[in-house]
């Protein structure tokens, strides 16, 4: 390069080219970078679309199927991908979990409601499915219309750090709304999904004692029920939701009326999840720890830690982990492997922490679609 | 971003490369300068044509095959199906079918989708 050549006639050029360089690059590479990022982001939206419209139409066409016509099922389907529900006032925190609790019941009513009405041949397991399959739908159309929302706002005012956040969280976005993606075929067949192994496991350790889906007691809270068991001397009662159908039910409040139940009775609560997976930790690991494994937004959560602790219960979890893709996805094999080694570890528990003669709840906490008493 | 945008960046990247070589040839004179930025702009406004937008979609595989696994729930019996997952099928749902070794009830103990973990880069 001729840099250090002698002063001439034409240096003015040079400097004037060096200059303009600098001042396009400093007053206008943020401009040239913020329309990069518009582009990524334009990107990643057209992906968010193409999942959204397909599984909308998955949606149609698997509610097609109960009862009404395909024009019916998608004006109303699309009427319904918006529902919203808004939590409750958190300003005055008294009395909150109670009054979520009521929202979220409500919540579930409009939904069931609204299934059985745009499915009418569907049986009641088919209609928790659809309700699943609709959740998805929601899910996708929700992440779609918000990450469009920030995207034109960007645009509109030029905000920097607005289009900055989307960018670099569009592929988190992406990764989450393709779990979601793949998992809504498995919601539309009634496939198992990795969140119900903790019903699975309590199904399967049931079995081993001897219960059958008719020893099975019903609804001790909305959708749950329990199977009472022998083990070594001591009563299980092993609780999960009731399947096959696609539901978590109430299971939070199951616990509390078996504790109000027995009062006195109950030696310890077990309870048994599915629980994300760190990078780097194998699917299917099993850990165990203390409190209540639940992934509720409050109200279940709450409700088992309440009655633990006014009785003086020990409360302990064991969970499975899974990734997203895993999680609300068909159940992997990994994750059906680690079904021994939960069964032990339940096992373990309670012949080293209970006596003879003690009642146990062992709860099993997930979505129950695909998976029978 | 498609192919054309592309294209156009692949051509400016390239004219830019060759304009800042020329700008550093000592024998350009007095416009080397000139050359070398203009080749630098050209260059930086090519790779931006070629890197922004939507990246290349890899070629994805098919999610794999959920299957159902059947077993005679007679334990002396190790007769084991594994075969395609068919609407309906729920895991302990009873199998009308008897089991061809012992002529016992069967059982779907499983359904799953087998997932290829991808190969650790990490090994921390």
């Amino acid at each position: 390069m001729q840099i250090g050549l002698p002063t001439n006639d034409f240096s003015w050029i040079i400097n004037l080219a060096f200059f303009a360089f600098i001042l396009i690059f400093s007053l206008y590479g943020a401009k040239i970078q913020m329309w990069q990022w518009l582009k990524q982001i334009e990107a990643g939206l057209i992906e968010l679309k193409r999942m959204m419209l397909e599984s909308r139409q998955t949606a149609i066409d698997t509610f097609k199927i109960y009862g009404r016509t395909e024009k019916d099922v998608a004006s109303e389907i699309d009427r319904w991908l918006d529902y919203f529900t808004i939590m409750p006032v958190d300003l005055d925190p008294a009395g909150i979990l109670k009054r979520l609790d009521h929202l979220l019941d409500n919540r579930r009513d409009r939904f069931q409601e609204f299934v059985s009405e745009l499915a009418p041949d569907a049986t009641e397991i088919q209609v928790q499915s659809l309700e699943n399959t609709l959740e998805v739908s929601q899910v996708l159309d929700l992440i779609f219309r918000i990450v469009r929302h920030f995207y034109i706002l960007g645009k509109k005012t030029g905000s920097q750090i607005m289009i900055m956040q989307i960018q670099m969280q569009m592929p988190d976005l992406l990764r989450i709304a393709k779990a979601y993606f793949d998992a809504i075929a498995a919601f539309s067949d009634g496939k198992p999904i990795g969140d119900g192994i903790g019903p699975l496991v309590i199904t399967k350790f049931a079995r081993e004692q001897g219960a059958t889906p008719d020893t099975y007691v019903h609804e001790i809270s909305r959708e749950v029920g329990y199977y009472p068991v022998e083990f070594e001397e001591r009563t299980v009662l092993a609780l999960r939701a009731t399947g096959p159908g696609g539901t978590v039910g109430k299971p939070g409040f199951a616990v509390k009326k078996l504790v109000e139940e027995n009062k006195g009775k109950i030696a310890r609560i077990i309870t048994v999840d599915a629980a994300l997976k760190l990078e780097g930790e194998e699917l299917g690991r099993v850990s165990e720890g203390t409190g209540a494994a639940i992934g509720d937004p409050g109200p279940e959560k709450h409700a088992i830690e309440q009655a633990a602790t006014e009785n003086g219960i020990g409360i302990e979890a064991i969970v499975i982990k899974e990734d997203e893709a895993a999680a609300i996805g068909v159940i992997p094999k990994q994750v059906i492997d680690s079904l021994p080694e939960v069964i032990e570890r339940i096992k373990t528990a309670i012949l080293k922490r209970t006596k003879p003669g003690d009642k146990i709840i062992l709860a099993g906490i997930g979505n129950t679609i695909g998976i029978g008493l | 971003m498609g192919w054309m945008s592309r294209i156009l960046g692949v051509i400016m990247a390239g004219s830019g490369g060759v304009l800042l070589i020329f700008g550093m040839d000592p024998t350009t004179g007095i416009f080397s300068y000139v050359y070398f930025f203009l080749g630098l702009l050209m260059m930086s406004m090519g790779f931006a044509l070629i890197t922004g937008g939507r990246q290349q979609q890899r070629e994805q595989k098919p999610p794999p095959p959920t299957v159902t696994e059947i077993r005679c729930d007679n334990r002396e019996c190790t007769f084991k199906e594994i075969r395609d997952f068919e609407k309906g099928d729920y895991i302990l749902k009873p199998v009308d079918v008897p089991c061809p070794k012992c002529g016992g009830r069967m059982t779907v103990e499983g359904i799953y989708i087998v997932r290829e973990e991808p190969e650790q880069t990490i090994t921390i």
